[in-house]
């Protein structure tokens, strides 16, 4: 146990040596951190609650009020002020962006494995799934099954559906990796070896195959993310969120219904799109730079020897990324 | 160098692009060969080019057929294509429009309708009271066929040609508001309606190029550009129109369609959104008119009787009076005002909107329940609801966690729900909003009573009778009026009652009790009346109607010309 730990620690070391070298991977986890930061302190950093009525001196609610005259952001068609409205905004979406995110990772990770490591029939009926998945576009068939699945009034909040829906679809491009992956560890003599000497499939699975693929997974998963979180914004933008919660995409929506664009009022619909760039560049920068950093054989071109790769450190990858 | 040339290209070719996209959007410009200067119609020795008034609207008609349309867009049409026996005039007046005088026996029974002179058909044909006559008789005995008409008809027996300009129409009671009555039946060309063998036939017929004896004629009708063109009617007998084509044209995007406006591609709009209007008002050369007007958005409460078949689906605490009273006490309709239509409104009370017939149904006797959350707690508390832990209130197994529905090709009901779920979520009720499918809800409301809260609104009619129907029991059938699912013999027998009196005093008093009841007993909770808001170019059309009719309607295009 201990050795494990030390090991880990020196692992983490090693990883935090090479990382910090990397300006991309830097702006990544920048990008992520602030808006991380921003959803968890959103409280401490806003004067009203992002549903509270601002205002006016005759009581009538000050709608469409630009930046400063109420506020950093202003306020939007309803009075309510719009920096409040971006900052527990950021609670919704990357809340839902995060768990629908680790719900695919992890459905798609396990559905990857066993397809892969058992084969046969399992692995045939897994990837047909997969198939079909893939073959349907992602937003529509989200739209029908969100639709589809507040009909039948179950007691789950909108928000629940939204994260059930992206999680257990989109986790059909993680499990196709992560099923490849799998195929190519099984057949090394390792595998074979524990084999020989009786080990179970369980205990095959987490200690020769899991550790070797969870490296693809982090990456993958970070990426997954920022799709979570597009996804999200679109399905909220498309006005399935909860309009009494609000997220950047149920924001954007009311920006749009509301005629943000013929009111000049850019401070409302400017910022919550660009935090969904920022947070979703975050996690690609932060995704590219995990998958290049924890699974080397990406830093090479196929056709540069193998000795190169293994020489490579994090300030070549970087530079390679660039030229590449 | 090679790379920025190549940059310089591209954007060159989009903006090409662009721009072909944008000119291609304006239906004169290639789409209708007809103002172009070839078209030999008299006109054209008057003025070089004809003159054309552009209309922006965000719908379209789905029929042009007046015996099964439902859409608003349909009676724009319809008034500028068909005529009526009487007609609204600015003042809200009923005057004859295709009747020159009418009369009523002493009794009540019989009416005569005296023709003008000269009135003919798009095609040229003499328009004939043996015709008018054809239609009234068509609408009694098919009533399956003619659906949107047959509220305007019961206790019509039958209509009779006397002689060559004169129709008699007989009726079983006599009816207080006949005039409002046959200024909704669209007199049709009969020969167009007169070979549908079932109602059916009938109601699918779409009747995309109409003949009518409007001020108005649809000349071209494209489904798929979304155009409608309407040419002048230069032989109508209430004289000819100052312009000479009226284009209608419809926008996917409220944006786009104030965009049009500021830039001059439209004339005239109806449809101004709530949120732009603001906007709206600072453009050049454009002239804005906030109107009050016959519309209403209302929170309908299932008030579905129990026994209703199908059973009704919803949160039993609806059921008790203080639970609504507690709701309505806990929504702030001056902020609604405020906020949702930016100020171009007024809070809701009754079911009459107020400027009906100039304010004589609307009972302003009538009190609103203020808002006022700690009320609204009280009234819970003391009814048994008691807050749980999660801050929502629970009487025994019943916890008030309530649906919040609304029409999904609302851009406003989005806004209002999310306001009212957060003032009762202040008094413990938990309202989850959600956005439906209009026809979906329809079915929801009627027949199928599985709502709890529903937001939605109505544009009433000129008399106190179509709004009063939609409260009655007998109108909670499917394909009927009713979404509330409103029952109450009391109210049923008064409405029956005020369809009678022809005494308008004493009309009035059963008008106002009606408005008690539904007070009283909350099926509805009238969130607002939202005003008409209306625009146009003043740089290039003046001389609008102004008056409760709109802009829009086919007296104010009668009058509309060009600035000078």
């Amino acid at each position: 146990m201990q050795e494990s730990w030390l090991l880990f620690k020196r692992n983490l070391a090693d990883f935090w040596k090479t990382f910090r070298h990397n300006r991309m991977g830097l702006m990544g986890a920048f990008l992520v951190l602030t808006a991380i930061l921003l959803a968890i302190f959103a409280p401490l950093v806003t004067t009203t609650s992002p549903n509270e009525i601002i205002r006016d001196a005759n009581g009538r609610g000050l709608t469409f009020a630009p930046p400063f005259v109420h506020g950093p952001l202003g306020t939007d068609d309803a009075g309510h002020d719009v920096w409040a409205q971006l900052a527990f905004g950021a609670r919704i979406s990357l809340t839902v962006g995060f768990l629908a995110g680790f719900i695919a990772m992890f459905v798609g990770s396990l559905l990857g494995i066993l397809a892969g490591y058992f084969g046969g029939w399992l692995d045939n009926l897994i990837m047909r799934i997969t198939d079909v998945l893939l073959v349907i576009p992602d937003l529509p068939l989200m739209l029908v099954l969100v639709a589809a699945i507040r009909q039948l009034n179950l007691q789950i909040s909108p928000l629940t559906v939204l994260i059930l829906v992206i999680g257990l679809l989109y986790w059909t491009s993680t499990a196709r990796l992560v099923r490849s992956q799998v195929l190519t560890i099984k057949e090394r003599q390792f595998v074979a070896r524990a084999r020989a000497i009786g080990a179970g499939h369980i205990h095959i699975i987490r200690n020769h195959i899991l550790p070797q693929i969870m490296p693809l997974i982090v990456a993958n998963t970070v990426l997954i993310l920022s799709t979570a979180i597009l996804i999200e914004s679109g399905l909220a933008f498309l006005g399935l969120g909860d309009p009494t919660q609000p997220s950047w995409g149920t924001m954007l929506n009311f920006a749009f219904d509301r005629n943000a664009i013929s009111n000049n009022a850019w401070w409302f619909y400017l910022p919550p799109g660009l935090a969904i760039v920022w947070v979703s560049l975050g996690c690609v920068l932060l995704g590219n730079v995990l998958e290049e950093m924890l699974n080397p054989r990406l830093t090479g071109h196929h056709l540069e020897g193998e000795a190169r790769v293994v020489k490579i450190t994090g300030e070549e990858a970087a530079h390679a990324q660039h030229l590449g | 160098m090679k790379k920025t040339l190549w940059f310089v290209f591209l954007l060159f070719a989009l903006l090409v692009a662009a721009c072909g996209g944008g000119t291609a959007t304006q239906p004169a410009a290639g789409e209708n060969p007809a103002p172009t200067g070839e078209n030999p119609t008299p006109t054209l020795e008057v003025s070089a080019e004809p003159i054309v008034l552009h209309v922006g609207w965000l719908g379209f008609p789905d029929t042009l057929n007046p015996a099964y349309a439902f859409l608003t867009e349909s009676y724009t049409m319809f008034d500028f294509v068909y005529s009526t026996l009487t007609t609204q005039n600015p003042q809200g007046e009923y005057v004859g429009l295709l009747a020159e005088e009418r009369s009523v026996s002493e009794d009540g029974l019989t009416w005569t309708y005296k023709l003008r002179q000269g009135i003919k058909w798009h095609n040229g044909e003499d328009l004939t009271s043996e015709q008018v006559a054809w239609n009234i008789n068509a609408f009694i005995q098919n009533q399956d066929g003619w659906v949107t008409n047959s509220g305007y008809i019961t206790g019509f027996v039958e209509a009779r040609a006397v002689d060559a300009s004169t129709v008699e129409i007989k009726l079983e009671y006599p009816i207080s508001n006949m005039d409002y009555r046959v200024s909704f039946l669209y007199i049709v060309y009969p020969p167009d309606f007169e070979s549908f063998a079932t109602p059916e036939d009938l109601q699918n017929f779409t009747n995309f190029s109409p003949v009518g004896s409007g001020p108005f004629k649809i000349t071209t009708l494209d489904k798929d550009q979304r155009i409608i063109i309407l040419e002048t009617n230069a032989d109508y007998f209430g004289g000819r129109a100052k312009i000479d084509q009226v284009i209608y044209q419809t926008f996917d995007n409220s944006d786009a369609l104030v965009q049009a406006l500021k830039v001059g591609d439209i004339d005239m709009t109806n449809e101004v959104p709530d949120s732009a209007f603001a906007a709206v008002q600072t453009f050049e050369n454009v002239e804005t008119i906030s109107r009050q007007g016959l519309s209403l958005t209302e929170l309908i409460i299932n008030s579905a009787p129990a026994d209703h078949d199908p059973a009704p689906t919803r949160n039993p605490a609806l059921e008790d009076p203080q639970v609504r009273l507690a709701i309505a006490s806990a929504i702030n309709k001056q902020d609604l005002v405020d906020v949702v239509l930016q100020g171009n409104g007024k809070p809701g009370v009754n079911i009459i909107p107020p400027v009906m017939g100039g304010g004589f149904w609307y009972n302003s006797n009538i009190q609103d329940v203020a808002f006022n959350l700690d009320e609204g707690n009280r009234i819970l508390e003391e009814a048994g609801y008691v807050k749980g832990a999660d801050g929502i209130r629970a009487k025994g197994e019943v916890r008030l966690e309530l649906r919040l529905q609304y029409p999904s090709d609302s851009s406003t009901y989005p806004r209002v729900a999310d306001m009212i779920a957060n003032w009762l979520s202040e008094i413990g009720v938990k309202a989850t909003p959600e956005a439906v499918d209009p026809d979906s809800l329809v079915v929801a409301t009627n027949p199928n009573a599985d709502y709890d809260l529903v937001i939605w609104g109505w544009g009433a009619d000129p008399d106190p009778d179509f709004m009063l129907s939609v409260m009655t029991s007998e109108q909670y059938v499917e394909g009927g009026w009713s979404d509330s699912g409103y029952s109450n013999s009391e109210y049923d027998q008064l409405y029956l009652d005020q369809q009678q009196v022809i005494d308008r005093v004493e009309r009035q008093k059963i008008v106002w009790k009606m408005q008690e009841l539904l007070f009283r007993d909350k099926p509805y909770i009238i969130l607002y009346y939202g005003n008409d808001l209306e625009a146009y170019r003043s740089d290039k059309f003046t001389n609008f109607l102004d008056s409760p009719l709109g802009i829009a309607s086919f007296q104010s295009l009668m009058q509309v010309e060009p600035v000078k």
